[in-house]
């Protein structure tokens, strides 16, 4: 019997769509492993609401941790006595800010086990798991062998689709005694500055994505691109130099170390196709690129391009689109 | 303030698709012509470090565990305006997983002696696990604060500023602290300048090897890694772009909509 551990953050009313993965690919993995059972640690102020949706897209146990904020010193502490307590063999985090970043290396070093990070697929053979990820940005694949008392691996999002939900899978809902409360963290949020611009769509749910790069080349040429998005409905993105730039706040960073996005349509406006910014967007339907350099490698990556500079394309586009609307 | 970056040697994580090459069996980028550099976000923390520097005071130490050819990423480091460099090279360093390697550094930080900040560059451009800094952190038990991208002096008090999904969140942890930088508009590297890469070169860079730690082969780790890439590919890629034709560049906006149209995409 092989037990899999998968953890949620549950600090907003929805389930996201990461654990749900998660869960995917816990079930997909206990496939191949033979039977075993996939447990969810759900942690945080909503983890009670969570429980039953949990159960029906693939969990069998959900522990319920309510504390009214997960800190990443607090989740690492429940993360651990969780995984100490019951004895998985196999742990999957989510590949975010706080496991990818925090809870996985930190939870690994505390185990001394071995940890795949940012993790797309596995394959089994017999007992064995190799671990498939991305490596220089994307340009390789490789399949990690990780070794120690427990498989550890946080998986990024968009690798696993969620099962659909199953409102006649039963399991059992139980809270899990972790001793949060005694954990004094260390990190101190002493103040949050919000930036966010008004009416921008978040990435994670737009069907269209307008994402710009260096090549735009100034805060004035944004705003055109931002006029395009809003004519599409469309979420705004960059690059990372669009980020450094201080053209697009980091939140809207695409990429290996942004995030990870699949709309039907996304327009690459100035951005030369570096694996590291594709590896967030290659799973888009179609992708199309505007680029003055033919030559630019984002060509050998998009379904659609369109060779020029981006002034002399991008206001006529607005236009076009204007027309069909009105 | 002693602040202590940690910084890798890599090949040139900008190098293109298609120039870019693996040796499968020794499951490793082949460098061909590509230039070694500091990996990106290790480059960043160097920038993060002279910017606290200026603003507290104190010594920038950087430190790097490679080959002899990694001087040349601490002579960078040293021109951009840190204070110390130190190379960690043997033999035994080479096969080591982000335990073994987490090891080295907490005995060169130990050896280095007092310190009040380590910063690691969130993830190496290369197999970009993530794993060094906060396992480090681990080896010499102080607080990891992730994906920091700088830090304000505010009263006498340090704080670090960490973009998130929302804005920004400013956080305080007692120091020493080892911390985990990324990018933001605040942090682009400076350049370092020949003038400065020429004085760099003649300041005198210690080697410490495994004995001058006080590192047996042993207290790497075990044997095999806990961590180890066993297949290297270049995954598959068949694209044909279909490019959008117009005699202007009006012409292939209106043409690029009339296709997108029929696509179903838009309108
Ligand atoms: C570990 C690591 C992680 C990284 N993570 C990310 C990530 O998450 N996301 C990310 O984006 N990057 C990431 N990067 C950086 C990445 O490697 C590239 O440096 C970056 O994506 C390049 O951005 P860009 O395409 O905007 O800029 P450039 O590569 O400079 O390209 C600009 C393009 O604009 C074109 N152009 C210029 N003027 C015009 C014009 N007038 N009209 C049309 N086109 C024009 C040029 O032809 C060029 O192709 C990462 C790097 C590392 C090492």
């Amino acid at each position: 019997m092989v037990h899999i551990l998968t953890f949620c953050t549950a600090s907003q009313p929805e389930i996201p769509r990461h654990p749900l993965e998660l869960l995917a690919a816990a079930r997909a993995l206990s496939a191949q492993l033979g039977e075993g059972t996939v447990h969810t640690l759900c942690v945080g102020p909503a983890s009670g609401a969570y429980g039953e949706e949990l159960i029906h897209r693939g969990a069998d146990r959900v522990l319920t941790v309510e504390c009214p904020s997960v800190e990443a010193e607090i989740a690492l502490a429940v993360v651990e006595s969780a995984v100490r307590h019951l004895a998985p063999q196999v742990v999957l985090l989510p590949h975010d800010d706080l496991s990818g970043a925090y809870v996985g290396p930190c939870l690994a070093y505390r185990l001394e086990t071995g940890i795949a990070t940012d993790c797309g697929g596995f394959a089994v053979q017999g007992e064995d798991i190799r671990w498939l990820r991305p490596v220089y940005g994307g340009k390789a694949m490789a399949y990690m062998r990780i070794r120690g008392p427990v498989q550890l691996a946080t998986m990024r999002s968009r690798a696993f689709d969620p099962l659909p939900a199953d409102p006649t899978r039963r399991g059992e809902i139980q809270s899990f005694p972790a001793d949060w409360e005694s954990v004094r963290p260390q990190i101190r949020v002493v103040e949050r500055l919000e930036e966010k611009e008004e009416g921008e769509l978040p990435l994670d749910r737009a069907e269209i994505i307008v994402s710009g790069g260096r090549g735009i080349g100034s805060a004035e040429g944004f705003a055109v691109l931002r006029e395009l998005a809003r004519v599409l409905g469309a979420a705004i993105g960059g690059s990372r130099p669009a980020v450094d730039l201080g053209w697009v706040p980091h939140s809207h960073l695409v990429g290996q170390t942004g995030k990870i996005v699949a709309p039907n349509l996304y327009i690459a406006v100035g951005i030369s196709g570096a694996a590291q910014h594709i590896a967030g967007a290659g799973s888009s339907k179609t992708i199309v690129a505007i680029n003055k350099d033919s030559d630019a490698p984002i060509f050998k990556l998009a379904h659609i391009g369109v060779v020029e500079e981006w002034e002399k394309v991008i206001p006529a586009l607005i236009e076009a689109c204007r027309e069909w609307r009105s | 303030m002693h602040i202590i970056v940690c910084i890798k040697q890599i090949i040139d994580p900008e190098v293109p698709f298609h120039l870019f090459r693996i040796d499968p069996v020794a499951k490793r980028q082949i460098q061909g012509t590509h230039p070694l550099v500091i990996s990106t976000y290790d480059e960043v923390a160097v920038e993060v470090a002279l910017q606290l520097k200026e603003k507290v005071g104190g010594r920038v130490t950087a430190l790097t565990l490679g080959k002899k050819e990694a001087l040349q990423a601490l002579h960078q480091t040293l021109a951009m305006g840190a204070d110390d460099a130190i190379l960690l090279s043997d033999l035994n360093f080479e096969e080591m997983d982000s335990f073994g390697k987490a090891r080295v550094l907490a005995a060169a930080v130990r050896k280095i002696g007092e310190f009040d900040l380590i910063l690691c560059g969130r993830q190496a451009g290369d197999v970009e696990l993530g794993l060094v800094g906060p396992f480090l952190a681990g080896e010499l038990g102080i607080p990891c604060v992730p994906l920091v991208a700088n830090f304000e002096v505010a009263n006498g008090t340090i704080r670090m500023r960490r973009p998130v999904e929302t804005g920004y969140e400013i956080l305080e942890a007692p120091f020493p602290l080892l911390a985990t930088i990324t990018n933001d508009t605040s942090n682009v590297p400076r350049y370092a300048s020949v003038k400065g890469l020429r004085a760099a070169m003649r300041a005198p860079i210690p080697c410490w090897s495994s004995a001058d730690l006080g590192l047996s082969a042993d207290a790497l780790g075990p044997k095999p890694l806990r961590i180890e890439i066993d297949e290297l590919f270049i995954p598959h890629r068949e694209m044909r772009c279909e490019l959008i034709e117009g005699e202007s560049g009006a012409e292939k906006a209106r043409n690029l909509a009339a296709r997108l149209k029929a696509l179903g995409l838009i309108g």
